[in-house]
């Protein structure tokens, strides 16, 4: 019944996950999410300390009509560096915490993965997808015994 | 009622580059809905090449001789990201100048009522010294600032109901109390200008609209803002830069026109035309930027001019 409160971060994230440098192209970027059926990708120095996230969100709005110019300029915003439409400083968890905490915080944040976080490097990405499959694990496997009352 | 269109087959000349928006197309799509028997009575003209005296009352000489200097022989050249020239983009630029002041001396000497002008490139992100968004030279500028020095007209105004502000008209006339500037545009887009406490001596007005403005805010604009003013300020010409990227399938900006809007607000302004300058108008293309769109508001704007209601 509560066996989901027992499960922290580590138990249901992908390790050691795809991620992106600060300097690859918008282009690469878009590749990537193609490739993947990614929501955003984490973004990570040479010694895997996390910089920022770019999320799809972040290269749509790359994209939008602005002041500075009359029409976006598409393939110049393609070949734009990561680190200048990514989200830095985002939020990241441990590995340790605990996943109902987990749920809570992407709930709040109406937000679709978080990347996880152990000494300042990045060792997993946790996604919704993650957090429900380990609600069905936590769910399916312990069916609630028959009651003998309620037999006729 | 006569109506004058006045255009030039090197319009379709000037070559912005493969898929720019500002594009030859958006000519042709205009000039083929002109050719329905509802537009017979149109009385075409050729648009002359303007003379480097009428665009140095807005512009700079540096402007000019720059501007026409960067011309290429071949291919393209990027005065900007947007702004983008060929090798008959000099002429274009001349000839949709002088369209508008050959119009203005049509209007003022009493050959017609309001006149059209189907032109290519715009005009109104062109400031004095900068052509920018598409724009070489100021054609409504040029326009107003050619009425005042050669028919000695006193107080000219110019209705931007483009979806962007025009920067470039507003920067020309800001100092003036001859000129009264009023736009409405879409805010925070491009250019970024056209706040509405920019007012530059009290005769600018400008109306910036929320993204998904429609007729309603339209409406509201004219009559809270620009129709008082314009009243007030009693215009002895009317210049109008007419841009349909407000129509609700334009894929420059998010406001929500639609044709009967573009076809409403030419008759406001013709009736404020009528009660104080004789109904004299002259219009011209700025942006516009979905084909069909663009042909059908045009066509409304022209049918409008058409059947403007006469003077008083």
């Amino acid at each position: 019944m509560y066996e989901f409160l027992q499960y922290q971060v580590r138990d249901a994230m992908t390790v050691d996950p795809i991620a992106i440098s600060p300097r690859a192209k918008l282009r690469e970027a878009e590749m990537l999410f193609e490739t993947h059926d990614f929501n955003g990708v984490p973004v990570v120095d040479e010694q895997r300390h996390l910089l920022g996230v770019l999320t799809k969100f972040d290269l749509l709005k790359a994209f939008t009509l602005d002041s500075h110019a009359i029409a976006p300029h598409y393939d110049d915003i393609m070949e734009q560096w990561v680190e200048t439409v990514m989200t830095p400083d985002s939020v990241s968890v441990d590995p340790q915490l605990p996943l109902s905490r987990l749920l809570q915080k992407l709930v709040e944040m109406r937000t679709k993965s978080l990347p996880v976080v152990e000494n300042g490097r990045l060792v997993g990405i946790i996604a919704r997808q993650d957090v429900l499959r380990a609600l069905r694990r936590a769910t399916i496997q312990h069916q609630l015994p028959a009651r003998e009352d309620s037999r006729p | 009622m006569t109506t004058l269109l006045y255009t030039h087959p090197v319009f379709l000349e000037h070559d912005t580059g493969y898929g720019h928006p500002e594009c030859p197309a958006r000519l042709t799509a205009i000039l083929n809905a002109l050719k329905h028997s509802s537009f017979a009575a149109l009385q075409w003209r050729d648009a002359p090449l303007a003379a480097i005296e009428q665009l140095t009352r807005i512009h700079t000489a540096t402007h000019v001789e720059r501007t026409l200097s960067r011309i290429p022989k071949h291919g393209h050249y990027a005065i900007d990201g947007d702004t983008i020239v060929s090798p008959q983009s000099g002429e274009a630029a001349l000839r949709a100048a002088g369209a508008v002041c050959a119009a203005v001396d049509a209007i003022l000497q009493g050959e017609a009522d309001n006149a059209f002008c189907a032109i290519r490139p715009p005009g109104h992100h062109a400031e004095p010294n900068q052509a920018m968004g598409f724009c070489l030279f100021g054609n409504a500028a040029i326009g107003a600032a050619h009425a005042r020095a050669i028919h000695d007209l006193k107080r000219v105004a110019v209705i931007d109901f483009d979806v962007h502000h025009g920067n470039g008209t507003q920067a020309a006339f800001e100092h003036d109390p001859a000129y009264l500037y009023a736009s409405t545009h879409q805010a925070y887009i491009y250019p970024g200008t056209g706040r509405r406490e920019e007012r530059g001596i009290g005769n600018i007005i400008n109306v910036p609209l929320l993204a998904n403005s429609g007729s309603a805010d339209l409406r509201h604009a004219w009559r809270q803002d620009i129709e008082p003013a314009l009243r007030q300020f009693q215009p002895q010409f009317i210049l109008i830069s007419a841009g349909f990227d407000a129509h609700r399938l334009d894929p420059l900006a998010e406001l929500d026109f639609g044709e009967d809007d573009y076809r409403w607000l030419t008759q406001e302004i013709l009736k404020v035309a009528a009660e104080c300058c004789q109904g004299r108008v002259v219009s011209m293309l700025e942006g516009g930027y979905n084909l069909p769109a663009l042909a059908a508001s045009t066509a409304a704007h022209i049918k409008a001019l058409m059947e403007a209601p006469l003077a008083a």
